[in-house]
């Protein structure tokens, strides 16, 4: 994480703002409007717990903040629980299905593993910071892994994409055009480079 | 019941004034139905040239938008063709003369009195393109067999979709049956294969068109016209009825064409 002063994640019980360390108090406050502002809608309504890592806020901040809050519509509660949550990272169990051809100038970005039911065409780009698979033609630029996961994939029914990406290394179909298999194929990162293997189904 | 038809394409130089003009006359002259025929391409007006009715525009699109005249004041009756009608755009102005609101208001008060309003939409995804398909109920997607128009084409299905059009049907324009045959040119199915929606018609590569263009009389009234007759059937398909595409001579390229077409267009295809 960066060093912010302040962090707000959303969890089971509402919103915890975590304030990071005790730097000015007007820092923070000004930390936390501005957060605030730029996501007006989103916060609204919602109640917040406050947790600070190091040190503590005095009554009059602590006020203060409250204050804040409840000009956006949140009110402020007791954190319910004194131990950390711990959320987990983002990665490939999370799915996003999509029934639909992805066009030209259409781009799809998503924190774990994207399904296309239907073809990508050139022009498109996906994006994934998991697995890309497309149950159709793979025409435009794929990118899996984007957030470094080397061991990421893209797989597509008929593989013929404008470029592929895997993590950091960029790949793109040879000039000389061979014969386009009429099978389904998978690319993926071995010694950082990208192979492309047909698609055996697994015994 | 009255529908106002989008004809557009992304690139520029497809076609879009041809086909609407062409339409236009068809379903006034064959079908007895009450049309009209918009030109939203303010600031680049064509289809009154390919009409040869641009000596008669007094008022225009921005002038109806703006209550500077009356919506019948503006509207020319074609003369030759009985039913047909054109709003033309304005010249001096542009696109930013007018508002998505303004275009969905003028296509509601057309729509009280005529059977189809075909908007010819300019080239491109700004505003242009956004006043035209405001308005509209369906869309018409023209495109050449050239990978640059198909990959435009396929970025307008994409905003079309997005902006609610459930179904745009496809024009193939200016398709040469030769070059097709000899693996040179894009085929139907590659074109279809891309981008995914329904075939509306295949007009040919025909001289004829320059020659009626440039005269200002629509090639749909020719019938002696390969592609008059192409747009012909484009009517009676819009009109519900169904037509086999047109037999070009054995469009298919045989298997020494397919591999050829492997190793040259589809190459570059990509």
């Amino acid at each position: 994480m960066t060093n912010e002063p302040v962090v707000i994640k959303g969890t089971k019980e509402g919103i915890t703002i975590i304030l990071e360390e005790k730097s000015n108090f007007e820092d923070v406050k000004k930390a936390i409007y501005d957060k605030l502002q730029s996501g007006r809608n989103f916060f609204a309504g919602g109640k917040v717990c406050l947790k600070i890592k190091n040190g503590f806020l005095n009554k009059g901040e602590r006020e203060k903040l409250e204050q804040l809050l409840m000009d956006f519509g949140m009110s402020l509660q007791e954190a319910s629980s004194p131990k950390t949550l711990i959320f987990p990272k983002p990665n490939r169990s999370r799915v996003l299905l999509l029934k639909r051809t992805v066009r030209s100038g259409q781009k799809i970005a998503y924190r774990g593993t994207i399904v296309i039911l239907g073809d990508a065409n050139p022009g498109s780009e996906i994006v994934a910071t998991g697995d890309i698979l497309v149950m159709g033609t793979l025409r435009g630029m794929a990118h899996a892994g984007a957030d470094g996961d080397t061991t990421a994939i893209v797989a597509a029914f008929r593989l013929k994409p404008t470029q592929l990406r895997i993590a950091e290394v960029i790949s793109r179909p040879p000039e000389e055009k061979e014969e386009v298999p009429s099978f389904p194929e998978i690319a993926r990162l071995k010694d950082n480079v990208i192979i492309i293997e047909p698609y055996n189904v697994p015994k | 019941m009255s529908e106002v038809i989008v004809i557009t394409s992304g690139k520029g130089g497809v076609g879009k004034t041809t086909t609407t003009a062409n339409l236009g006359t068809g379903l006034a002259l064959y079908k007895q139905k009450k049309v009209v025929m918009l030109d939203a391409d303010i600031g680049l007006r064509n289809l009154d040239v390919v009409m040869g009715l641009e000596n008669r525009i007094v008022y225009d699109l921005v002038d109806v938008a703006n209550g500077m005249c009356r919506l019948k004041q503006a509207l020319i009756r074609d003369k030759r063709f009985e039913n047909l009608y054109l709003m033309p755009a304005a010249q001096t102005k542009d696109k930013t003369a007018i508002t998505p609101d303004q275009m969905k208001k003028l296509c509601q008060d057309l729509k009280k009195d005529y059977d189809y309003i075909l908007i010819d939409c300019p080239a491109g995804i700004e505003q242009g393109f956004k006043n035209a398909v405001a308005g509209a109920d369906k869309a018409l997607i023209v495109t050449t067999p050239e990978v640059s128009a198909v990959r435009d084409a396929d970025r307008i299905v994409g905003l079309l979709e997005a902006a609610g059009f459930e179904d745009p049907k496809l024009v193939i324009n200016r398709l040469r049956p030769d070059m097709v045959k000899r693996g040179d040119m894009m085929d139907i199915d590659d074109m279809i294969d891309v981008l995914a929606i329904e075939l509306l018609g295949v007009v040919p590569e025909d001289e004829k068109i320059v020659i009626s263009t440039n005269r200002g009389e629509p090639a749909v009234a020719d019938e002696s016209s390969k592609a008059g007759q192409a747009y012909r059937n484009m009517i009676r398909r819009l009109e519900g009825e169904e037509m086999p595409l047109m037999a070009m001579e054995n469009i298919e390229p045989s298997f020494m064409d397919k591999l050829r077409i492997f190793f040259g267009l589809k190459a570059r295809a990509r």
